[in-house]
């Protein structure tokens, strides 16, 4: 037995939702072969199927890609400094793929170690993260390979796992989860037929043992000589979380700001001397690489990737985290045979 | 809930110009429980505020012992620094801090300290040469090597000379050939030469080395030829930040936070990092 929602009735939840003035977000057709995470306006835009990710992710509804951390404002040689809240109007995101709500849970370990990112947080307690099941993968995909899965409940308050003809089969997984869809739903004996998920791509073990006996692997350079550096991996992850810190303002006052950042591009480390730690291209594809499955891990227990497959999707150059990892293997495969030969 | 990212407002009491691009800049909290609250260790490493330019990393230099204000020392190199060129007594920039580990003064205890500095990387030496000269009783021998491309870059010229005059403090002073004047008194020569020649006894001794990378690269075989481990030789390292406190990504060294398990390292970890500083 299982739980089942109608569209019609998760369309009216949000509805319902939005009409108490709080904030509802989810996958819209933005463009007719577009589909992004996006506020709603009404349940009717929330799309349910058609899409295997939307292009970016859920990160931005918990650490927005630009955001006021506080104002300052000048008084003669003196100056006032005012505290700014991340608003906390309760949040709903609804159709989350499961390897963004996953990667929630994942963020969570450094916006809370030793010091708390209050930002972060109180966005984070005040939402609701319903997933929706995967139906299909792409060739991007590879959640499976990072210990995922079409049906992972990390990170979830709920999932919606598609029926067909228009239902949803719910599983709640916290009190958020249940109180959201407690009376919303009907007992039916249809249940979700799990999809399986792409196939395990890459060793993850092997891609770690790689990359911690041979930090100066040569085949960095050859990888990263096609990257453009332009950013699109780490803007569209839902884990990468690097960002800047600088002020936006005029002679009166101003703001200081996050910023989204990316290791991709060259002034990220570069030191006031003009020295710089990573001055190529391969050194920061290095970097991407060991901070999602060596440095992350060995911090926080979690893999910073979740096998989504955006970085692949919105690279001009279809590099990516997957096709860096199996052109890493492909490397170390070759100088084996070369030593072996 | 707290903001971690927000500063404490802080009164500028004084300013030092110590060379055509290098000032240091005393400050004090406005906000007496602030200032009551405050602790930090000689080492340790502050975010600095220029409102509507931004914020940049300095080492506090002012010792740990120092208890009405805190200093820092900069070179006017970029946004945030050509506007804290322009303060002045009286104005008021933000500080959060202090950030990451110290340097392990307890450790020390007992040993023969040298100090070799290059350039700009004399402030982070001087809050440690302050607070073991206040504390002479618990150390050893303590050798001071200061060099500068020209006698015009060095910088806290004065305090040398007084720590000159303490107990069992040798302080040598050095200018890159071409760099002297002609009243220059001090050695001439490149800082790994001048070591050599100095002939500094490294036994039960430890080194604390902060300057260029070029510098501290052919100063490090010098002092492992003296005979000092890699497990007794210190640096700080400064990688860009803009958190300061594990958030924002960018000052890791392979699996290390500069930040968080840094800035203050020895050679023996650092040879165990990746060539990412």
């Amino acid at each position: 037995m299982s739980e089942v929602i109608t569209r019609k009735s998760l369309q009216d939840m949000v509805d319902a939702w939005i009409g108490q003035g709080r904030f509802a977000a989810g996958p819209v057709f933005v463009k007719p072969d577009v589909c992004m995470y996006a506020p709603l306006a009404s349940g009717e835009q929330l799309a349910l199927d058609g899409f295997i990710h939307p292009a970016n992710s859920i990160k931005e509804f918990f650490f927005p890609r630009h955001e006021k951390i506080y104002t300052y404002r000048f008084k003669g040689h003196r100056l006032e400094l005012d505290d700014s809240e991340p608003a906390k109007t309760p949040q709903l995101i609804l159709g989350a793929r499961p390897c963004d709500a996953a990667s929630i849970a994942i963020l969570d370990r450094v916006f809370n170690w030793d010091y708390k990112d209050k930002f972060y947080n109180l966005r984070r307690e005040a939402t609701t993260v319903v997933s929706l099941g995967c139906a299909g993968y792409d060739n991007n995909c590879f959640c499976t390979s990072v210990g995922l899965g079409p049906a992972a409940e990390k990170g979830s308050d709920a999932m919606l796992l598609p029926l067909g003809d228009g239902e949803f089969e719910i599983r709640c997984f916290t009190e958020k989860g249940k109180a959201l869809f407690t009376g919303k739903t009907q007992t039916s004996s249809k249940e979700a037929k799990p999809i399986s998920g792409p196939e395990n791509r890459v060793d993850v073990e092997l891609i770690v043992a790689q990359l911690e006996k041979n930090f100066e692997d040569p085949a960095w350079r050859e990888i990263a000589l096609r990257c453009l550096g332009c950013g699109a991996c780490a803007y569209t992850c839902p884990t990468c979380h690097c960002f800047d810190i600088v002020d936006e303002g005029n002679a009166a006052g101003g703001a200081r700001v996050k910023n989204w950042d990316s290791c991709q591009f060259p002034m990220f480390t570069m030191h006031a001397s003009g020295h710089n730690p990573r001055s190529t291209q391969g050194q920061r594809q290095r970097q991407r690489i060991q901070h999602k499955f060596r440095i992350y891990p060995e911090k926080f227990g979690e893999t910073l990737c979740t096998g989504c497959g955006n970085c692949t999707r919105n690279c001009p150059v279809e590099l990516g985290v997957l096709n860096t990892l199996l052109s890493l293997r492909e490397y170390a495969l070759r100088n084996l045979n070369e030593v072996q030969s | 809930m707290e903001n971690v990212y927000k500063p404490e407002l802080m009164e500028v009491v004084k300013v030092q110009q110590h060379t055509v691009d290098v000032k240091s800049v005393r400050i004090r909290f406005l906000n007496p429980a602030a200032a009551e609250e405050f602790s930090f260790h000689v080492g340790q490493f502050g975010m600095f505020s220029a409102f509507g330019a931004g914020e940049s990393t300095f080492n506090i230099c002012s010792s740990s012992t120092w208890k009405d204000f805190i200093e820092f020392c900069f070179r006017k190199t970029g946004k945030v620094t050509e506007v804290l060129w322009q303060i002045d007594e009286g104005d008021v920039i933000g500080f959060r801090g202090p950030y990451g580990n110290a340097y392990p003064t307890d450790k020390w205890e007992g040993k023969n300290l040298i100090f070799i500095g290059g350039g700009i990387a004399m402030p982070p030496i001087r809050c440690a040469i302050w607070y073991t000269l206040e504390n002479r009783e618990k150390y050893g021998d303590i050798t001071i090597v200061y060099g500068a491309r020209t006698v015009g870059d060095l910088v806290f010229v004065d305090e040398l000379d007084e720590w000159a005059k303490h107990e069992r403090v040798r302080v040598i002073q050095c200018v890159d050939p071409g760099g002297e004047t002609p009243e220059w008194k001090g050695e001439i020569g490149l800082i790994p030469h001048v070591i050599e020649r100095a002939s500094i006894p490294a036994d039960n001794s430890i080194a604390l080395v902060i300057g260029p990378p070029i510098m501290i690269k052919y100063t490090l075989p010098v002092l492992d030829k003296m005979g000092l481990g890699k497990g007794d030789i210190y640096t700080s390292l400064e990688n860009r930040m803009k958190c300061g406190i594990g958030k924002c990504g960018r000052c890791n060294c392979g699996p290390v936070y500069v930040c968080k398990e840094g800035p203050v390292f020895t050679l023996e970890q650092i040879s165990q990092l990746p060539q990412d500083y």
